[in-house]
């Protein structure tokens, strides 16, 4: 059966008693339903993991509560003391920077590789496109202890090799506060800029043909070709790639609570890190709810502003 | 007849991008001879920053305890030895962790491709009322970090007696919006109405539909949302972290933790630990690597 023989459907009235109306009628209230119950288990989910929790995130902000007994309800204070405590400044600082890596260093460099790996004629492009993106295959604890292992101070392989190389390496790679951050944001560089290169390398790939060949014939050089053609042409790629290493990084957790644990004392903390410790270390319930809620406040209101600005997400 | 014209079966069909296979359309002509060499110069020494640290705990796995911190490393340990395996595998749970953290992301990973097909397929090729604004709260998800609900998750969990980790690491997470998105867009861009319209004039159920016509032909992005699924659920830490307590009910990474944080930093079990943790990933990754990096950039090229 064809499709152009398929009557039209969905007219908007009842439909003429031309045919017997039994099985369509019931088809087309069956196609009414169906949508709802395709995305009831997503809502379902959603509802009882997120909306909840957040809900229950809310009032446990106001309360002081150690996770035994009753909550205590105490209002705003959470947030006020929040508003004074230095490792919260620290955690939210460190979590900026860890956020100005990724949108910076990271997606940029995930760019460039990607245009080096679209060079026409390229060899091996699936070898190096694989290898790069290994990285985000593993563990992110197999990459911290790997990391730990290698800048090691006393035997670690980096050092070792600055020894070699010059003599010198008794550098504290993770108990120098600037280092420390560096190394986390090394291992972020790492793990994250193959997983990037191969979103911008699909999108230079869409990039019509033609618009090169009209800005050679226009006589642009490499540096006009770029902003002039390929830039626009990744546009909605390069805002997707910004916002998910936005929130990515925002969260992030993993790399310095296993590299680091945070320190030299707080100096890697982030903010995540901030509310586990708070709940989990230290059992303030409501101060680690109240912690994690201006998280998502910031998180959730910057990525609503930057989608709305590049327009990302939209039914089609 | 009152609608005079019939839907029009969308002929304009887009097919999906082939990210990968698409031939070298690259922009840069580059053809002078020393170019070429500095690009390959560099992406080769890129590469060997990748793998560098991967073959060198390898390697070190390997090792006598004493030869991990040699300088300079040798590729091929000498001696080599299962000792460090040895050691691991009598001494700690390891299959024990290696079994929970495989079968819980199985499990999610099956659950979570099914449900985000499913909605994903509602949202591409319905129309209903409030489909808009039900779609932006779905992708608006994306953008609630975890750290808000860690608490309150936590609390509730452990409240409502469902922090058995076979529910727990499971059932929250088997619908991630992201592989809604995914699917939504590549259902959109490859499935044309004809054949959803030849199948209802059949007589097939809407679930009929999906199950027998839909599904078959979603083999890629169900091949990349099963990897990007099993890959979130099987290297997830930090809420396996707050929520198992007991030592033989670990996951891997919270394992390697432990043995990592132990006050002799027993480096000689941690890394053969690392490299046995690696093995699923790495393979299912090599497996369905085409589906995985082509799935993920169909939906953000359209994104």
């Amino acid at each position: 059966m064809t499709a152009l023989q398929a009557p039209p459907h969905g007219r908007p009235d009842g439909g003429p008693g031309k045919r017997p109306d039994g099985p369509r009628g019931a088809g087309r209230k069956q196609r009414q339903l169906a949508p709802y119950l395709f995305i009831a288990p997503f809502y379902v989910l959603y509802g009882l993991f997120m909306i909840i929790p957040i809900g229950a995130g809310i009032y446990l902000s106001m309360t002081e509560w150690v996770g035994l007994g009753t909550p205590e309800f105490i209002g705003f204070d959470n947030f006020a003391n929040l508003a004074r405590d230095t490792s919260f400044h620290k955690a939210l600082g460190n979590s900026l920077i860890y956020v100005l890596i990724s949108v910076l260093v990271v997606v940029p460099a995930a760019l460039l590789i990607a245009q080096a790996l679209n060079t026409k004629g390229l060899r091996a492009r699936d070898l190096f496109r694989v290898t790069f993106f290994i990285p985000m295959v593993l563990s992110p604890i197999v990459i911290a202890l790997v990391y730990s292992l290698l800048l090691d101070r006393n035997n670690g392989l980096v050092n070792a090799l600055l020894r070699a190389l010059f003599g010198a390496g008794n550098t504290d790679w993770l108990g120098d506060p600037t280092l420390a951050r560096l190394s986390v944001g090394f291992v972020l560089l790492w793990r994250w800029v193959g997983y990037l290169t191969i979103f911008f390398l699909a999108a230079l790939q869409a990039v019509p043909k033609e618009r090169y060949e009209a800005a050679e014939l226009d006589g642009a050089g490499v540096f006009r070709t770029f902003t002039a053609v390929t830039l626009p042409g990744i546009r909605p790629v390069t805002a997707f790639v910004v916002v998910t290493s936005f929130i990515g990084a925002a969260q992030l957790f993993d790399e310095p609570f296993l590299i680091t644990g945070g320190g030299p004392g707080e100096e890697t903390l982030s903010v995540a890190m901030f509310v586990y410790r708070a709940a989990f270390d230290r059992q303030q319930f409501g101060y680690a709810a109240a912690a994690g809620l201006v998280l998502f406040v910031i998180v959730f209101g910057v990525s609503q502003i930057l989608n709305r600005l590049l327009s990302i997400g939209r039914t089609s | 007849m009152t609608a005079a014209t019939p839907t029009p079966a969308r002929t304009v069909r887009r097919t999906p991008k082939k990210a990968g296979a698409a031939p070298p359309g690259g922009p840069r002509r580059n053809g002078s001879v020393p170019g070429r060499i500095a690009l390959y110069a560099t992406l080769t020494v890129l590469l060997l920053a990748f793998v560098a640290p991967m073959v060198w705990a390898l390697s070190a796995s390997f090792k006598p305890r004493a030869d991990i911190f040699e300088y300079p490393p040798n590729l091929i340990p000498s001696p080599a030895t299962l000792e460090n395996f040895r050691n691991l595998l009598n001494g700690e749970p390891f299959w024990n962790w290696f079994a929970i953290s495989v079968v819980t992301a199985l499990l999610a990973t099956v659950i979570a491709v099914f449900v985000c097909a499913l909605a994903g397929f509602a949202f591409a090729k319905y129309r209903f009322a409030g489909k808009r604004i039900l779609f932006s709260v779905m992708f608006s998800s994306l953008s609630v970090p975890f750290a808000v609900i860690l608490v309150p998750l936590f609390v509730l969990v452990v409240k409502s007696g469902l922090s058995n980790p076979w529910f727990a690491l499971i059932v929250p997470w088997v619908a991630p919006a992201f592989g809604i998105f995914m699917m939504q867009q590549y259902i959109v861009q490859s499935i044309p109405d004809e054949i959803l319209e030849a199948a209802r004039i059949d007589g097939a159920t809407e679930f009929g539909i999906f199950l027998r016509v839909v599904l078959p032909l979603l083999r890629p992005p169900l091949g990349a949302l099963a990897v990007w699924q099993f890959l979130h659920s099987y290297n997830s830490f930090l809420w396996p972290l707050v929520l198992i307590s007991e030592t033989d009910r670990y996951t891997i990474p919270l394992g390697l933790n432990i043995l990592f944080k132990a006050e002799n930093r027993s480096f000689d079990l941690v890394l053969p630990g690392a490299v046995l943790a690696s093995v699923p990933t790495i393979l299912v990754f090599l497996l369905l690597r085409k589906q995985l990096l082509e799935g993920l950039s169909t939906g953000a090229v359209k994104g």
